[in-house]
């Protein structure tokens, strides 16, 4: 009846022409901040990629590709980089991309980003040569000088103009200008709720075929608009009444009913993955005993948290008897047998030669993040069949997340373990993966201290070859095994789905909206 | 009555004072971190040291406080610390969709439970009387994101006849306004339609025992103008009351009701504000919502007086 009585008024839709021209998307988060340098969680990365454009960028094969930059040279000591610029590249306000542009952004990124942080440690200085030209140079060669300014992980070095980019890279910037394919439409942006981009008419792509953050970056879409949805169900019937047109991380539960319709394709959303994990405080008893770490190793079954997180689909996950993302080069084993034993008898043992005696453990478990809830109650469960007393806090993401930044003991408002997740393009090599580090005090959380693996991540910065290189993480697999750095939980896998009128979706570790056209 | 509401509007400002520093209190103590969140699940602790401190988050309590309330004097909610928005904006962003979810449930709740509730007390413990308070309790009981889910999947999903999500101002015209608000506003409106349904039988039943009712029916008045004219009227009290308390539950069922239908509104900017610790929007919404309560109140003394004019202030 109010669908009748309605037909008389203004008609909200857009034309058909202007409705195949705007792409609608679900993106994984609320986009609540926009500064990528800023705020490095991946939803503010994905969105940054549409505006701004990147130096270099890595493709499918993980290989830094030039984007921004026509050319790079390299003195023959390895100290000193030229790059310049492809010429003609405007920014959204219409003034040219500079080199001092793109100084003044690597400095602010090089102030927050893990490998620009080394680089910075051994800069002797980065200047503008001339408008299209700057040089970076060096006290000590850093051979991964290309992948850090191509990577894919938060966060990339965005280039943004001198003025925006001047800002403290620990405040955020109020201005939202890039010179990446799309412009961000500020007016129309409601946090929490949606975020527009609008084709930006003076990008210039590059000729070769794009490939992840590589190559041309065609738009075939004048207007994005990215519709927060926190409810699984709401975004599943949304992208079924053909309200959206793409959801980027559909809920495993959500799957089977997208699959049944012919409406839709699902498919992998990047097959880089996630690595499941939880992290026992190095700090405090009893994790602090190496063989109590161990023996929770030892006693683990992955298959039992990858099923508790992606159900029955065994399409969706693997066992990870390490710390690298399988099916990348640097991917090892080896080590890993303590996490194939999965053995409660061993463990007990490992438990009483440790000298374990009934701590409490403090096992802080976020109930608002499905993965993370499922895995914890999966640790606390295998904690007890180990014997161990298991204080369960049951928490939001929030506490979790301020919570494990105490070093105080576990009963002073610490803890003895967390759950998280890395994204698989993260772990590929440990220039970006931090959770791996065991510099003790300066690590992540948890201040695991481990010689071994921190002698094997330098190796691996000088490794001149493919081969060194896989030697060292090798090695360094082997040595955070057995400190037990942290535990991983097994490697598993998420779908995106779109509706079929929306064609040139690719696999990646972000959603590439070059290429993707709507009928 | 001037005098009465200039009184009253002046005994809201202690209310909001004890409002602001209970909430402000309570945040500081709650756990959580914002600078955590910002920083994201890559950054050292190092990092979340610099971000809390830039945030200011590191200063004593006091003095965090008394820059807030020196700010919220003048009008200025502060900025929310992750869109780095002004909060007032924040909330007038969210504003109109929370504003037409309520007025459209209101109405329609209204509409529905008066009528039932006058109905079941004229026909009590008849059929009529039990189906309806069936309905009462059914609608109290069954959650409102259960009945979310259902409501769309028969109406937006299978029937296709209202979206599943969204919100379209009323600037873009009052068809496509109502057509998003229909299913959220049912589903928000069935608590609503059960609680106003039985406190109007509750209090009719009375009013209809009343000698001036039989004088009326011997007068031979019609039916309808005796129970909706004549003892309506005298029956409003306790519902006017309630309909004035249930708008608090209205906004505690808007955040679900928001979250199921993807509105954009103010329950939603509360939850992800809490998730997120954003401290000043959550110290705005929370003032803004103590400010509207203290106002219907308000209201609801100046309509007893309408009702009743025996009341006087």
């Amino acid at each position: 009846m109010l669908a009748a009585a309605s037909g008389g008024l203004p008609a909200p839709a857009l034309s058909q022409g202007a409705n195949a021209r705007t792409l609608r998307f679900v993106p994984q988060a609320n986009l609540a901040n926009f500064d990528p340098i800023w705020g490095t969680q991946y939803v503010v990365r994905n969105a940054a990629a549409l505006v701004w454009d990147t130096l270099y960028g890595v493709d499918e094969t993980l290989t830094p590709k030039r984007q921004m930059v026509e050319s790079e040279t390299v003195s023959p000591d390895g100290l000193v980089w030229t790059f310049k610029l492809r010429p003609g590249m405007k920014f959204h306000d219409g003034s040219p991309v500079l080199a001092k542009d793109a100084v003044q952004s690597l400095v602010r990124w090089s102030a927050r980003d893990p490998m620009g942080l080394m680089i910075r440690a051994l800069q002797n200085e980065l200047v503008a040569v001339d408008d299209l030209t700057f040089r970076w140079s060096l006290k000590k060669p850093y051979p991964k000088m290309l992948l850090a300014l191509g990577k894919n992980n938060a966060p990339c070095t965005f280039i943004m103009p001198e003025r925006i980019a001047k800002t403290d890279p620990f405040q955020q910037i109020t201005e939202y200008i890039g010179s990446g394919p799309m412009r961000f439409v500020r007016n129309e942006w409601v946090p929490g709720a949606k975020a527009v981009f609008e084709k930006f008419a003076d990008y210039k792509p590059r000729d070769e075929k794009a490939s992840w953050l590589a190559g041309g970056k065609q738009m075939l879409v004048d207007r994005i608009e990215w519709v927060i949805m926190p409810d699984p169900a709401t975004a599943s019937a949304a992208l079924q009444n053909g309200e959206v047109d793409w959801w980027e991380n559909p809920l495993s539960d959500l799957v089977p009913v997208l699959k049944a319709n012919r409406n839709i394709n699902v498919d992998i959303a990047d097959p880089l993955g996630n690595i499941g994990a939880f992290r026992m405080n190095h700090l405090h008893p009893p994790f602090d005993n190496v063989k109590i770490r161990r023996a929770v190793l030892a006693a683990m079954n992955q298959e039992d948290y990858m099923r508790a997180i992606v159900g029955d689909d065994n399409n969706l996950w693997k066992p990870l008897p390490g710390f690298f993302t399988p099916g990348t080069p640097l991917y090892t084993e080896s080590g890993g047998e303590i996490l194939k034993m999965r053995s409660l008898d061993a463990a007990k043992k490992l438990l009483q030669e440790g000298g374990y005696s009934n701590q409490p453990v403090t096992c802080v478990v976020a109930q608002d993040l499905p993965v993370l809830k499922a895995m914890g109650e999966v640790t606390a469960d295998l904690l007890k069949k180990m014997g161990m007393n298991v204080d369960f806090v049951a928490t939001d993401w929030g506490t979790v997340g301020a919570r494990r930044a105490q070093k105080t003991p576990p009963g002073q408002g610490g803890w003895n373990m967390f759950h998280t997740w890395h994204a698989g393009a993260d772990c590929i090599n440990p220039a970006p993966y931090t959770a791996v580090r065991g510099s003790g005090d300066k690590a992540w959380f948890g201040w695991p201290n481990s010689p071994g693996v921190e002698k094997e991540i330098e190796t691996w910065f000088d490794a001149a070859s493919l081969d060194d290189e896989k030697a060292a993480i090798a090695r360094l697999n082997k040595a955070a095994l057995e400190d037990v750095v942290f535990a991983p939980t097994g490697f598993f896998l998420t779908y995106q789905a779109w509706r079929k009128n929306v064609s040139g979706v690719a696999k990646g570790p972000l959603p590439f909206f070059w290429g993707v056209s709507k009928a | 009555m001037l005098a009465f509401i200039v009184r009253r509007i002046i005994a809201t400002i202690p209310v909001m004072g004890f409002v602001a520093l209970f909430v402000f209190s309570l945040l500081y103590i709650a756990p959580g971190d914002p600078a955590a969140v910002i920083a994201g699940d890559q950054a050292s602790p190092a990092d979340v040291e610099r971000i809390r401190a830039g945030l200011g988050l590191d200063r004593p309590y006091l003095v965090r406080f008394a820059e807030w309330l020196f700010r919220v004097l003048q009008g200025d909610l502060g900025t929310s610390i992750f869109t780095s928005l002004p909060v007032t904006q924040l909330i007038a962003q969210r504003i109109e969709p929370t504003v037409s979810l309520m007025v459209v449930t209101l109405l329609f709740a209204i509409l529905i439970a008066v009528p039932m509730g006058v109905i079941a007390a004229w026909k009590a413990n008849t059929w009529i009387d039990r189906v309806a308070m069936a309905f009462a309790v059914f609608g109290f009981s069954v959650p409102v994101f259960v009945v979310g889910y259902l409501l769309a999947y028969i109406f937006a999903l299978k029937l296709d006849w209202f979206p599943v999500q969204g919100y379209t101002p009323l600037s873009a015209g009052f068809g496509p306004w109502l057509e998003n608000l229909v299913l959220p506003s049912v589903t928000l409106g069935m608590v609503y339609i059960a609680l106003i349904a039985r406190i109007t039988r509750a209090s009719m039943l009375e009013v209809l025992q009343q000698d001036y009712i039989r004088t009326a029916r011997s007068k031979g008045l019609a039916q309808p103008s005796i129970l909706f004219i004549h003892a309506l009227k005298n029956a409003a009290i306790p519902v006017v009351t309630v309909i004035g308390i249930g708008i608090a539950l209205l906004i505690g069922g808007a955040v679900v009701t928001e979250s199921v239908f993807a509105i954009p509104g103010l329950g939603r900017l509360t939850v992800d504000a809490i998730l997120r610790r954003d401290y000043p929007v959550i110290q705005g919404v929370v003032l803004m919502f103590s400010f509207v309560y203290v106002l219907i109140n308000l209201v609801v003394d100046i309509i007893y007086t309408l009702l009743d004019p025996r009341i006087r202030y």
